[in-house]
């Protein structure tokens, strides 16, 4: 194997130390750099997705120290698709924000485009790491990155939000930390496989204590209800491109290791009704708040968690099915989501406020992204043939396979609600009365095909979704084979 | 360095106690500081507390009485059954390193609220809400 799964690591490592000496060679270095890299990511994932289909999965250790006792990275077919999913949009979100603020000077973009190549690798490293700690340690990297990001305009209500985050997340990674630590005076080991094959010997209490502070710790880096304050002004305050990384990337490395933990490591009973509960709870409350939001940005971050609670609806009714609907929507919302916040940030950027009331008749401005914005508006909703409706159908399928009719009337109820306000914003666009001069900022072509690309996926996943399933299905798969991932793991030697 | 081998095996229980105890205590303290307190610079103070006390409790766990440092020297190879665990120190000094920058960022945040709102008070940074 010439491409190995550390590659993922080392190569935005590496480059976040050069930059700022490349930056003496050349001003432009900033930019290019990590866009050179993400796109050596996508590289690595398609690789190593051609390589698994053929030869299994690989798990690679690091330092060459065997898996139990060293690190080691993990690429199944479920981590492999998430990492790939993450990669590509990672890659997709920087070519959008390539021109993003070319007129500040030099240090200011530093800072922005080595933070955000870090939130992507270090979402790449939750995903791929199959050592409990090592997963700590990338979410700090990802929580630190999207801190400051988070505060990156140096505004009163960016510095706010970015100390919300701040807090919540310092909160979250002292209960890792004492989560891991029970674990770790429990079962004697960090690797996750380890920790699942002895999880049967472990007292029932300790269990569930352990459990609890994961819930909490990493439902706070899912979003998950009642500790996802921090999202909504995280999302609007941030800059634009970082909003649609939130949303496409960093949420889904969130969710994944909440369920990894959940599915993979705990054995106990009841946590999926846990999920489900919590995740209905989510998107119903993030929905309502949603149709109240006056300024987009924040709109879009409600229907964001909203999302992501329907997700752990999906991961909560546990069937095959389910999960497959789950990584499908998963996949499905850092798409289209991500497309909304591009179309979105162009918006903002030609009108003096971020709200919503400001976007009458801007249709005839930015026909082109006005077009976007309301394909993805369909899209997230559900309708055919979109690719969003096909993860709901899903859903929607599995959840009558298990006769959870509450959760059936739920998900239809919270899709009328979310038609209500995304087609108040898609109506402000095309049928209110137009005022104002034309457009001062016309969208970049770079920012263009970074959004037909996405658009592209949405209408030919959405006819075509045979492309794709095979692949979510083997990761669903892969996720729910639990003794399969631990016997792998432990029996590798490389 | 007998004398005091023999002074810890009498106390043993009392320390042990002490050091757990020490690490709940930080741990209460720290929470308490960022839950109840309103000034911005002692909510940070106390998010470190937080985590000097977690970390203590990791050093804690890795130790066994008696224990010599987790290396093989020569003529020290069987030496394995006396060590303190290793990894609970590694973990440590990796979770300390994340807790500085945390803390830095986070003093850095405070004076920049500081300056646009002019009071540490965490009850007046109130212009985003739900």
């Amino acid at each position: 194997m010439v491409i190995t799964p550390v590659h993922y690591i080392v190569a935005p490592l590496i480059a976040a130390f050069a930059i700022p000496l490349l930056i003496k060679i050349h001003k432009d270095a900033a930019r290019i750099v990590p866009g050179i890299v993400l796109f050596y990511n996508v590289i690595v994932s398609l690789f190593l997705m051609n390589h698994i289909a053929e030869h299994g999965m690989i798990s690679e250790t690091l330092a060459g120290w065997q898996a139990p006792w060293g690190i080691n990275l993990v690429v199944t077919p479920f981590t492999g698709f998430l990492a790939t999913m993450v990669s590509i949009l990672g890659f997709i979100i920087w070519l959008y924000g390539y021109r993003f603020k070319r007129t500040l000077k030099g240090g200011e973009v530093k800072y922005y485009e080595i933070l955000q190549m870090m939130m992507i690798a270090g979402s790449i490293g939750i995903i791929i790491t199959g050592d409990i700690f090592n997963m700590f340690v990338f979410i700090e990297i990802v929580g630190i990155s999207a801190f400051s990001l988070t505060a990156f305009y140096r505004s009163r209500d960016g510095a706010e939000a970015g100390f919300k985050y701040l807090l919540i997340g310092g909160f979250a990674s002292a209960f890792l930390l004492l989560g891991i630590l029970i674990i770790y005076t429990q079962t004697g080991t960090l690797n996750m496989a380890q920790i699942a094959e002895r999880m049967p010997d472990v007292p029932q209490q300790m269990k569930i204590v352990a459990l609890i502070f994961f819930l909490v710790a990493l439902g706070i880096e899912a979003e998950m209800f009642p500790l996802n304050g921090w999202a909504p002004d995280a999302y609007s305050q941030a800059p634009s491109p970082t909003s649609a990384t939130f949303a496409a990337v960093v949420s889904v490395a969130g969710v994944y290791a909440l369920i990894r933990v959940v599915f993979t490591m705990f054995d106990v009973e009841g946590v999926n009704n846990y999920l489900m509960v919590m995740g209905f709870v989510t998107m119903l409350i993030a929905e309502i708040a949603a149709i109240s939001q006056k300024d987009l940005k924040r709109m879009l971050a409600y229907s964001s968690v909203g999302q992501v609670g329907l997700v752990l609806i999906a991961f909560g009714i546990g069937s095959n099915l389910a999960v497959f609907g789950a990584l499908f929507l998963m996949l499905n919302h850092g798409v289209i989501k991500s497309l909304l916040f591009m179309a979105g940030s162009y918006f903002i950027y030609n009108t003096d406020d971020k709200k919503i009331k400001s976007l009458n008749g801007i249709y005839k401005k930015l026909p082109i992204v006005s077009f976007f914005f309301a394909l993805g508006a369909l899209a997230i909703i559900g309708f055919p043939p979109f690719s969003g409706f096909w993860s709901k159908f899903y859903i929607l399928i599995s959840a009558a396979d298990e006769k959870y009719v509450f959760l059936i009337i739920g998900i239809l109820l919270v899709t009328i609600i979310e038609l209500t306000y995304y087609l108040r914003v898609v109506g402000r666009i095309y049928f209110a009365k137009q005022e104002g001069e034309p457009a001062s900022h016309k969208p970049s072509i770079n920012a263009l095909v970074a959004m037909s690309s996405l658009a592209l996926f949405i209408i030919v996943i959405g006819v075509y979704p045979d492309l794709i399933m095979p692949h979510i299905q083997s990761a669903a798969d892969a996720l729910l084979d639990k003794s399969n991932y631990i016997q792998q793991i432990l029996s590798i030697k490389n | 360095m007998m004398e005091f081998q023999a002074l810890f095996e009498q106390y043993r229980d009392l320390i042990t106690i002490a050091v757990y105890g020490t690490a709940i205590a930080l741990i209460v303290i720290g929470l308490y500081a960022v839950l109840m307190k309103k000034h911005l610079v002692k909510i940070v103070i106390g998010l470190s507390i937080m985590d000097a006390g977690i970390h203590l409790l990791f050093v804690a766990i890795g130790y066994i009485s008696g224990g010599t440092a987790p290396i093989f020297s020569p003529g020290n190879e069987n030496a394995g059954a006396r060590m303190v665990d290793p990894v609970p120190q590694a973990l440590v000094l990796t979770a300390i390193v994340i807790g500085f920058a945390v803390t830095a960022l986070a003093l850095s945040l405070v004076i920049r609220l500081y300056k646009h709102h002019h009071t540490a008070n965490i009850d007046q940074l109130n212009s985003l809400k739900w």
